[in-house]
């Protein structure tokens, strides 16, 4: 298994390579010179050329041991992002909005797996009743509404009218107080598409040969379903569940802009509008890292739930 | 704990031909209740663990007098010496003092002293600037100046302010290693300071810039006097003064806090940051260096009817502490003033029919919660600019003043802004002291299809022959401006005009104005000062894109009346000089004028003093809220609900 980690690992080479040629090219070559925007309005033209020294615009693309290509991939290997438009170091950026993203991504992953794999297996263990076809409507349905609609929804009558959770965040609030709203949004919003997904997986095991087996030799239903039914869907739900994870780290644009959470996903999406290369080239790059790890662990668990399976 | 699951028999996995028997309940058992106990505990925990990374702020004490406000975006940073965006002005103005403010209650606006002793002695040749600086006024106690503004003994103030600390701060934005975005003010105007910025480009880096450099203009004969030395007259130079970006910088702060300068405001003001939560909450405190002010005793007529002059003469500020949630989204905004946690917002486009009813009125749910409504005329012009440098518009006089005739701005203003905006019919905004009130009877922003149509024929005779499609670029690819573009479109295929639409991104957008690649373009300017200089520069054939004159507009009779205007004070002539500028400008069409924006915003009974001001921005000393009355709106509520 170590062999084939060290490989794997060292295929992250030419991938996070390809990674940093995409967004140099895309956002330097394609994107075209951002001096002039940096400079504000009426600058004159020596302030221009200052800011392109200033951030190295004034180098040769490629063809040189200073060109903006090589000092592009120096600086990401070594996490030395630069600083964004409004000169903070991009890396405090991150780690600032790193904790708000997660305190709001990781109950809402945590949530959605956790009950959706759990509806789940009801849903199948009862398919073809009235309550599975409730549940397939409910999600058929909540895969049908909008974000938006969840979060407008929420907001006005749970907060606004109910008064069940503040609006928006404020300081006198704990975390859990403004984030309890957004996670349940974000609970609420995602559990159609996984339940439906999850639902399916657990009736195509539930066909199996093994389940008849099961029961015929007198296994109670709890020890068929959570001991090997959950443990063979298992492969299904590693991919899904833990190929999601890298992208807890990009946070939830929607839920943080209409809730006040300064995270990553609002840091992502300024940084888009406002062409902040350097915040752009940085997540991108953490983004593209954490797939290729996330991929691996994806791997190396299959060998760990199914013994079928090697690593070589 | 007991829970219930309801469950169908293994029946059908056993047979799945078979159907499913009926449904049963039973109770779970002990180990599947502890199952599920064991995984909510285990999330529940989840939960509190992150919710325990962060407490709770301090909350407001009863008698305690804040102000909260909304931002609708991100500040970018509190250095004054480089800061263009207006929400970072907005929070910086309360910290930081220039020398001069406009009058916060007077109209036509007025300029009075604010760090400066009185106004300015102007030389006989309006080239010298004589300026008294105040006695008696310190910056915030700082670990700059090795003071401790926290602790059980905290200083209270920071160093005395003194003239040079002025000349600092002005060679501060000369210094081109500091990438300062308002260079443009004083670009070319003081003897010496163009030198000293060529000094800098020598420099290898911000901080190895040496400030003792002597420059002919900015010279401090003692701690108390600042001469200012023009290249040529300047008139705007005391409008120049009153803007937040010329407020004084102390050099300590600048050496201490390095780049990290933006997080770390030590000003002069009446307030001082407390918490600063990069991207959602900014709050400000009392600055207790703060040298007192007094809230105005005179203003315009009608002022004291409403109330503007209850407070005169009371030293200022009112507030304890001033708060701003940044909130980019409406609803919530709207919410959250609705619930009484913001004293002031403007009215979502989505909520206007809820807020206002006929005849300009507030409804009556908005008159039971006590809520008022202040309307003002913003200082701004918004346009369908033309590329006068693109062949087919720029030499077809009549092809432009063909697309000017055919926008239905009256459809406009109603469909996009609830009816609130003003047509423009010229270039300044009504409320500039150098408006033409006559300017409506020129019809230069006449809707008329039929001559628009008269003109396309001769416009397709100047072209020689049909017209090629016509493109709009547009700043956004949203809802609103994709409706824009849409309404743009739809006038103008209604007098034979083909045209498509183009919608990007702000900085592509930009880039593409600047590098004159557009045909037509949507935009449009807000004024700083109440000169409408910042409007007729936009059309000053020297300023060609990439600067100000993004329509590439040449005329050279309207150059010399620029120039000639530009070095006279402010008087009639001057007035009369704008306005014969501005109908060069209509007359020539580089742009199809359409409105100008007027605010409307709603605040509480209890937020005092709100008096819109066009120009200035620290207008929080001003504020008072009524706490009998703000607790009084939290008792209505719950009769409300």
């Amino acid at each position: 298994m170590s062999t084939y980690i060290i490989r794997r690992l060292l295929y992250t080479i030419p991938i996070v390579f390809g990674v940093l040629l995409l967004t140099f090219v895309l956002f330097i070559l394609v994107g075209g010179d951002i001096s002039v925007e940096i400079a504000g309005k009426g600058a004159t033209q020596e302030t221009i050329d200052e800011i392109r020294e200033e951030y190295g615009l004034n180098k040769p693309l490629f063809l040189s041991w200073d060109s903006q290509f090589i000092n592009h991939f120096k600086n990401s290997l070594t996490f030395n992002f630069g600083r964004a438009r409004d000169r903070e170091p991009v890396i405090d950026k991150i780690k600032r909005g790193l904790g708000p993203s997660l305190a709001l991504t990781v109950p809402i992953f945590f949530g959605v797996v956790i009950i959706s794999v759990s509806l789940a297996l009801v849903a199948a263990f009862v398919r073809g009743t009235v309550w599975d076809i409730l549940a397939v409507v409910i999600c058929v349905a909540g895969m049908s509404i909008p974000y938006l609609s969840f979060i407008l929804f929420g907001q006005y009558f749970l907060a606004y009218r109910w008064g069940l959770f503040p609006v928006f965040f404020s300081p006198e609030l704990r975390m859990a107080q403004y984030v309890a709203l957004p996670v349940l949004i974000g609970i609420a919003a995602g559990l159609g598409r996984n339940l439906r997904f999850f639902r399916t997986v657990m009736l195509d095991e539930m066909r199996n040969d093994y389940v008849r087996t099961a029961f015929a030799k007198g296994l109670t239903v709890r020890r068929v379903l959570f001991k090997h039914v959950l443990k063979n869907a298992m492969i299904p739900i590693i991919t899904r569940v833990v190929l999601a994870i890298p992208f807890l780290f990009l946070g939830s644009l929607l839920l943080e802009r209409f809730f006040g959470i300064p995270g990553l996903g609002y840091l992502m999406a300024e940084a888009i509008g406002s062409r902040d290369y350097f915040v752009i080239s940085a997540m991108t790059y953490i983004s593209a890292l954490l797939f290729v790890v996330f991929n691996l662990i994806t791997d190396t668990c299959y060998s760990l739930v199914d013994p079928r399976i090697s690593l070589e | 704990m007991k829970f219930v699951r309801i469950v169908s028999t293994p029946l059908e996995v056993l047979c799945p031909c078979r159907k499913a028997r009926p449904i049963t309940r039973r109770r779970l058992s002990p180990n599947e209740a502890r199952f599920l106990f064991r995984l909510l505990t285990g999330f529940t925990t989840a939960l509190l663990i992150i919710a325990g990374c962060d407490g709770p702020g301090p909350a407001e004490e009863p008698n305690e007098m804040v102000l909260h406000h909304v931002l609708s975006a991100k500040i970018k940073g509190l250095d004054p010496g480089n800061m263009r965006d207006v929400y970072s002005v907005i929070v910086a103005s309360q910290m930081f003092e220039p020398l001069y403010q406009y009058h916060f209650l007077k109209r036509p606006y007025e300029l009075v002293p604010l760090l400066a002793e009185d106004m300015p002695q102007i030389s006989d040749d309006l080239l010298t600037y004589t300026i008294k600086i105040k006695k008696g006024v310190y910056f915030q106690a700082d670990p700059c100046f090795g003071s401790r503004p926290a602790g059980p003994l905290p200083d209270v103030k920071g160093r005395e302010l003194k003239a040079e600390d002025f000349v600092f701060s002005l060679k501060r934005i000369a210094n081109i290693k500091y990438l300062s975005q308002n260079w443009s003010i004083f670009d070319n105007k003081i003897a010496g300071l163009d030198e000293f910025r060529e000094y800098t480009k020598t420099c290898k880096s911000e901080a190895a810039v040496d400030y003792s450099r002597q420059v002919e203009g900015l010279t401090t004969p003692d701690d108390y006097t600042l001469v200012i030395k023009l290249k040529r007259p300047w008139p705007q130079l005391c409008m120049a003064l009153a803007d937040t970006a010329t407020a004084p910088v102390a050099k300590e702060a600048v050496d201490y806090y390095l780049s990290d300068i933006i997080s770390h405001p030590v000003g002069t003001g009446p307030f001082r940051l407390n918490v600063w939560r990069r991207g959602s909450y900014i709050e400000l405190v009392r600055n207790p260096a703060f040298r007192g002010e007094l809230y105005p005793s005179s203003g315009e007529p009608g002022d004291a009817e409403a109330g503007y002059l209850d407070d005169a003469g009371k030293p200022m500020p009112f507030a304890d502490r001033v708060v701003w949630t940044v909130i980019e989204e409406r609803q919530p905004a709207w919410l959250l003033f609705l619930q009484g946690k913001v004293d002031a917002t403007v009215i979502p486009k989505d909520n206007f029919d809820e807020v206002m009813g006929g005849a300009g009125e507030l409804t009556p749910a908005m008159k039971q919660r006590n809520i008022h409504l202040k309307t003002f005329k913003d200082p701004s012009t918004y346009w369908l600019g033309f590329n006068m440098a693109e062949p087919v518009l720029g030499k077809n006089k009549p092809l432009r003043s063909t697309i000017s005739y055919a926008i239905d701005c009256e459809k406009f203003i109603e469909l996009f802004f609830n009816n609130r905006h003003l047509i423009a019919h010229g270039l300044i905004p009504p409320v500039m002291p150098s408006y033409n009130p006559e300017i409506k009877e020129k019809e230069y922003a006449k809707y008329d299809p039929e001559k628009a149509r008269e003109l396309l024929k001769e416009a397709e005779k100047i072209h020689g022959g049909q017209l090629p499609t016509l493109k709009i670029t547009l700043p956004g690819a949203n809802t609103w401006y994709r409706q824009y573009g849409q309404f743009l479109k739809r006038n103008l295929n209604a007098v034979g005009l083909e045209v498509e639409t183009e919608y990007m991104d702000r900085p592509t957008y930009l880039e593409k104005v600047n590098t004159k690649s557009v045909q037509m373009f949507t935009s449009g300017g807000s004024a700083r000062t109440p000169d409408a200089q910042d409007f007729l520069a936009m059309f000053y054939s020297r300023n060609h894109a990439p600067g100000q004159n993004k329509f590439n507009y040449s005329n050279p009779e309207f150059d010399e009346l620029y120039e000639k205007a530009q070095a006279m004070l402010d008087g009639p002539e001057k007035r009369r000089l704008y306005r014969k500028m501005e109908i060069i400008v209509l007359e020539d069409c580089p742009a199809a004028f359409l409105n100008h924006r007027v605010a409307y915003v709603l605040h509480h009974d209890w937020y005092k003093n709100y008096k819109p001001h066009a120009f200035a921005y620290g207008l929080s000393k001003y504020r008072r809220i009524d706490l009998a009355k703000r607790a009084a709106y939290r008792e209505l509520l719950k009769t409300i609900k």
